[in-house]
C-alpha cells in the first residue's frame, strides 16, 4: 500500500513527537556547553583539553568500552554459531536471556557478589589455601566493569545475532560444500555478509552503551581513572555552577564522537548494500 | 555431546549467577574462608520488605514503568505498522534517525533537558520521569514492532480492510492477537530498561521521585550481603509482575480463548 | 440503466510510469468478467483499484450509480480474495467466516452456517487454518468473502498458489458457486483456459488497459488486434492489420497450391486431445507457429498455405 491519503502519516505523528525529547535534548546540552555565566564561550571546552582529570578518562572510557563491546561481540557470535540450533527451543532461549531480566547495576552487584576481594571466589580461594586474590573489582584497570558489561550484554549479542542464523538458508552451505569450500569459507562466504550489518549495529549500540552509562562504572570502578559518564555526572552535580557547562562539553563531545561513528557505519553499510544491489540487476 | 557443551555453557554463564543470587538472598552471608557452610534464613527478605521506603520505590517503579510501557505500544505500533506499510525515498534514513536515540548519550539528553524540565514544572514530577525513560525504550519497541508487522504481512493487513474491517477494530481483533510475542518482547525490555535507570531519573526526577535504583544505591554502603542479594532478586519480581498483568490483558483479546491449539 | 461497476478513464501512474491507462469497462448484475494478460501488465494493480487499496491518479468508479472513487477498502462493497488465502490463522474455520459476516449489512444468523455447507467443510467447523489443506483455505477465504455480501467479489489469481488438478475441480467448482448465487465478479488470472471458463466475458488486459472485452467466442473469431490474436491463440498473425485462422491453413508436402505459401521445417512433435501437433519454423517470416499436422515426423519440411480469402483484417469490437 502507498499513500492512500495524508492522513497516513498520523501515524508516524506519536514518533515523531517523541524525537522532539532526544533532539531538544541534545540541542539544550550543545547550547549549554557554550555558556558560562550567561556567556557564549568555548572556555568550558579550553578547559576540558587541558584536564588531566578529563583526558585520562577519555582514554579509559574509550579503552573499557572498546574492550567490553568488542569482548561481548566475539563471545556472542562465538555462542550463536556454535549453539543456534539448540536456542530454537524455548527453555534454552529463557536461560540465555535470563541476565536481561536484571537491569545492569543488579549484575553489576552479582559481579561483586562473586569477584570481589570478599566474594564467593576470593573465600574459596582462601579456603583452599591461596592468599593475594587479584583485585577484580573497583580496580584501577575497568577489570570489574568490563565484566559485567561482557556478562550483560553476551545474551544481548545473541538476542540480535540469532534471526540472522535462523534466516540463512541451509541450501547456502551446501552450495559452499559442493563448491569446495572448507569451514572458514563457508563463515566468510555464507554468513558474514548476512552477519556484518547486524554485527556493526549491534556493535555500535553497545560501545555507545557502555561508553556513556553511568550505574555500571559508579558501581565497580574506582575514582581514578574514572569514566566519563561518572566524571560529567559528578561535575554536573559539582559545587562550582561553572563546572556544569564541563558536564555538558563532555557530554557533547562524546555524543558528537558516537555519531560520527554511527555515521561511518551507516554510510560503510549503505554503500555495501548499493553495491549489492547493482550486482544484481 | 554439543548439546551437552551448550548446557554446560548456557548454565554457568547465565543460570549460576542467578542462582547464587537467590542462594545468597535467602542465606546468611556467605564466609566460606572459614569453612562455614551454608545457613538459611529468611529474614533478609523481612528486613527488605519491612522498609517503607522499598514499597514506595517499588510502587514509583511500577506506575512509571506502566505508563512508559503504554507510551512504548503506542508508539511502537504505530510506528512499526507506517514503516511497514509505506514505502518512500529516504525510507532506511528515517529507520536510522528512530534507532538513534539509543546511540546518542541519555546522560547527555537528560542534562539537556533539565532545564527545559524545569521551566514546564516537568522536573521533580514522576511524568518527568517517564518521559526521561522513554529516550532509551522507544527506539527498541519501535524495532521489534516494525520486525512484528514485516513478518505479518502487508496483505494480512489489507485482507481485513477489504472484508470491511476499521483500522482500530483490525488492530484488535487481528494485530494484537498475532503480534503477541512481539507485545511480550517489549513488555520486558521496557520496564528493565525502566528499571535500570539511576543517573537520569536522579537528574530529571530531582531526589524526590523514589525508584528502586534510587535506594539500592544506598543500600549498597548499609545492607550485607543476603539484604542485598534479596533485593537484586526483587528486581526481577516487577517485570513478571508486569508480565502477569499483560498476559491478562492479552487473554481479554478478541481470539484468544484457546491458545494451546493454535499452532505458530 | 446503471452498472453495478463501472469504470470510467482509471489511470494510476507511478512515478513516470504509467500502470493504469485509461481503463473503460461496465459490469452487469450477476457478471463474471474475466480478466486476463500477461504478467505486468497491470491487472493486480486495477484490482486493487477496484478493491480500495490503490487511489487513482485519474478517473472514476461508480457502483450502481454512485462515485466510489473517494471511499475508501473498507467502506466499499468490493471483496478481494486473494492469490494466498490469507486466512486469520488463530480464528478457527467458522470464526473466520464470522468475521466476514460481521460486516454483512442484513445479518442473517444461519448465513455461516450455510456458507460452511456450501462450501463442504462444514466438519471442519473447528479447525484452525494450519490444520487444513491448500485447497480448503481457499474455499473459507472465499466463504468469508462472501459472509460479507459485497456487490462485487474480485479474484485476484486465487487458484494460482494450488497444484494444477485441484486447481481445476476448484475453477468448476467456483463457476458453479458463482452462478448459482448470481453473484457479480471479477477474476483476474494469466491463463487464458482459466480466463474463459470462468468469465462471462473475457477482457484482455495488456499495457494498463483493455485490449478487448468480449465473450471467449468473439475474442477467438473476431480479434480486436495482433496482441489479442496472439494472445488467445489460434491464429497465424501475419501482420498488425492480418491474420488467419489456423483452422483455415493447410499444412502439405507439396508446394502447388496457390495464394500464400511459407515453407516451414517441423522442429518437435506433442500430442493433445487426440491429435498430432507440429511445432513449426517458418525461417522466412522468423516466426513459429503450432498445428495440428497427421503423420508429421522431426526435420520433415512442409508447406503452409494461407488462401487469400481467408485472411482477415482485425477489428473485432475494441475498446
Amino acid at each position: 500500500m502507498k499513500w492512500s491519503s495524508n492522513k497516513s502519516w498520523l501515524l508516524f505523528l506519536p514518533a515523531v513527537l517523541f524525537l522532539i525529547l532526544p533532539l531538544y535534548g541534545l540541542a539544550a546540552a550543545i547550547s549549554q556547553s557554550f555558556q558560562q555565566q550567561g556567556e557564549w564561550t568555548l572556555s568550558a571546552y579550553q578547559q576540558l583539553f587541558q584536564s588531566d582529570r578529563f583526558l585520562s578518562a577519555v582514554g579509559f572510557s574509550l579503552e573499557v568500552a572498546f574492550l567490553s563491546s568488542l569482548l561481548s561481540l566475539l563471545i556472542g557470535l562465538l555462542f550463536t554459531r556454535s549453539f543456534y540450533p539448540y536456542l530454537a527451543s524455548h527453555t534454552p532461549r529463557l536461560i540465555v536471556w535470563m541476565p536481561m531480566l536484571f537491569p545492569h547495576f543488579v549484575w553489576g552487584y552479582m559481579v561483586i557478589l562473586l569477584l570481589s576481594e570478599t566474594g564467593v571466589l576470593a573465600q574459596v580461594f582462601t579456603l583452599l589455601g591461596g592468599d593475594d586474590f587479584p583485585t577484580l573489582t573497583q580496580d584501577s584497570r575497568g577489570i570489574g566493569i568490563i565484566l559485567t558489561y561482557v556478562w550483560k550484554e553476551v545474551p544481548f549479542v545473541i538476542l540480535m545475532l540469532l534471526p540472522v542464523y535462523a534466516t540463512i538458508k541451509p541450501e547456502y552451505y551446501d552450495l559452499v560444500k559442493t563448491l569446495g569450500g572448507g569451514a572458514w569459507s563457508q563463515f566468510k562466504q555464507v554468513e558474514w555478509p548476512h552477519l556484518l550489518p547486524v554485527m556493526i549495529e549491534t556493535f555500535l549500540i553497545v560501545f555507545a552503551f557502555t561508553i556513556s552509562a553511568y550505574e555500571v562504572p559508579a558501581l565497580l570502578g574506582t575514582t581514578f581513572p574514572e569514566m566519563l559518564s561518572v566524571l560529567s555526572y559528578n561535575w554536573f552535580y559539582g559545587s562550582s555552577w561553572d563546572d556544569r557547562s564541563l558536564a555538558f562539553a563532555a557530554m557533547v563531545l562524546l555524543s558528537l564522537f558516537i555519531l560520527i561513528l554511527t555515521f561511518i557505519g551507516y554510510i560503510y553499510m549503505n554503500k555495501k548494500r548499493f553495491r549489492m544491489m547493482k550486482g544484481k540487476s | 555431546m554439543k548439546k551437552s557443551t551448550f548446557s554446560l555453557f548456557a548454565l554457568i554463564l547465565f543460570l549460576f549467577p542467578v542462582f547464587m543470587l537467590v542462594l545468597q538472598s535467602v542465606s546468611e552471608t556467605w564466609r566460606f574462608q572459614s569453612g562455614e557452610g551454608i545457613q538459611f534464613q529468611l529474614d533478609s527478605f523481612d528486613v527488605l520488605l519491612s522498609d517503607p521506603n522499598l514499597w514506595e520505590a517499588t510502587g514509583w517503579s511500577f506506575l512509571i514503568g506502566t505508563v512508559v510501557l503504554l507510551i512504548n505500544l503506542v508508539i511502537g505500533l504505530g510506528t512499526g505498522k507506517a514503516l511497514t506499510l509505506y514505502s518512500f525515498r529516504g525510507k532506511s534514513l528515517v529507520e536510522a534517525i528512530l534507532l538513534a536515540p539509543i546511540l546518542i548519550p541519555v546522560l547527555a539528553i537528560a542534562m539537556g533537558l533539565h532545564l527545559f524540565m524545569i521551566r514546564v514544572g516537568l522536573a521533580d514530577t514522576w511524568l518527568g520521569v517517564v518521559l526521561i525513560h522513554l529516550v532509551p525504550t522507544v527506539p527498541y519497541s519501535i524495532k521489534i514492532f516494525h520486525n512484528a508487522y514485516r513478518q505479518l504481512g502487508v496483505s494480512m493487513m489489507e485482507q481485513p480492510l477489504t472484508l470491511g474491517s476499521s483500522p482500530l477494530y483490525q488492530l484488535f481483533t487481528i494485530e494484537l492477537p498475532l503480534m503477541k510475542p512481539a507485545i511480550r518482547s517489549v513488555t520486558f525490555l521496557t520496564i528493565v530498561i525502566s528499571l535500570s535507570q539511576y543517573a537520569i531519573t536522579a537528574i530529571i526526577g530531582g531526589g524526590n521521585v523514589i525508584t528502586l535504583p534510587m535506594i539500592f544505591f544506598p543500600f549498597l554502603d548499609t545492607a550485607n550481603a543476603a539484604i542485598m542479594a534479596a533485593f537484586s532478586i526483587w528486581f526481577s519480581f516487577l517485570p513478571f509482575g508486569m508480565y502477569v498483568l499483560v498476559e491478562g490483558a492479552l487473554l481479554l483479546l478478541p481470539y484468544s480463548k484457546k491458545p494451546w491449539r493454535i499452532s505458530q | 440503466m446503471s452498472y453495478v461497476l463501472e469504470a470510467n478513464d482509471l489511470t494510476k501512474q507511478f512515478h513516470k510510469e504509467r500502470i493504469l491507462n485509461r481503463v473503460q469497462f461496465q459490469l452487469k448484475k450477476g457478471e463474471v468478467l474475466s480478466i486476463v494478460g500477461p504478467s505486468g501488465s497491470g491487472k493486480t494493480t486495477l484490482l486493487r483499484t477496484l478493491a480500495g487499496l490503490e487511489k487513482p491518479t485519474e478517473g472514476t468508479l461508480s457502483m450502481s450509480g454512485h462515485d466510489i472513487t473517494e471511499k475508501k477498502a473498507n467502506e466499499r462493497s468490493i471483496g478481494l480474495v486473494f492469490q494466498q488465502p490469507l486466512l486469520f490463522p488463530h480464528m478457527t474455520v467458522e470464526e473466520n467466516i464470522r468475521y466476514g459476516a460481521k460486516f454483512a449489512r442484513s445479518s442473517k444468523k444461519d448465513s455461516v452456517t450455510d456458507l460452511l455447507s456450501a462450501i463442504e467443510l462444514s466438519d471442519y467447523r473447528g479447525y484452525y487454518p494450519a490444520e487444513i489443506s491448500g485447497g480448503q483455505q481457499q474455499r473459507v477465504a472465499l466463504a468469508r468473502a462472501i459472509a460479507t455480501e459485497p456487490d462485487v467479489i474480485l479474484f485476484d489469481e486465487p487458484f494460482s498458489s494450488l497444484d494444477p488438478k485441484l486447481r481445476h475441480d476448484l475453477r468448476i467448482w467456483l463457476r458453479e458457486f458463482l452462478a448459482e448465487r448470481s453473484i457479480t465478479s471479477i477474476f483476474v488470472t494469466h491463463d487464458t483456459e482459466e480466463a474463459m471458463l470462468m468469465g462471462d466475458r473475457v477482457g484482455v488486459f495488456h499495457e494498463g488497459t483493455f485490449q478487448q472485452i468480449d465473450r471467449p467466442e468473439v475474442l477467438y473469431k473476431e480479434p480486436a488486434n495482433a496482441f489479442v490474436a496472439r494472445f488467445i491463440g489460434g491464429h497465424f498473425v501475419l501482420s498488425e492489420h492480418e491474420y488467419i485462422p489456423l483452422s483455415n491453413c493447410s499444412v502439405t508436402t507439396n508446394a502447388y497450391e496457390t495464394g500464400r505459401r511459407y515453407m516451414a521445417t517441423i522442429q518437435h512433435i506433442t500430442f493433445q486431445h487426440g491429435q498430432t501437433i507440429a511445432h513449426m519454423s517458418m525461417e522466412d517470416l522468423n516466426k513459429t507457429t503450432t498445428l495440428p499436422v497427421a503423420g508429421a515426423e522431426v526435420g520433415q519440411t512442409v508447406w503452409l498455405s494461407f488462401p487469400d480469402e481467408q485472411i482477415c483484417a482485425f477489428g473485432g469490437r475494441a475498446v
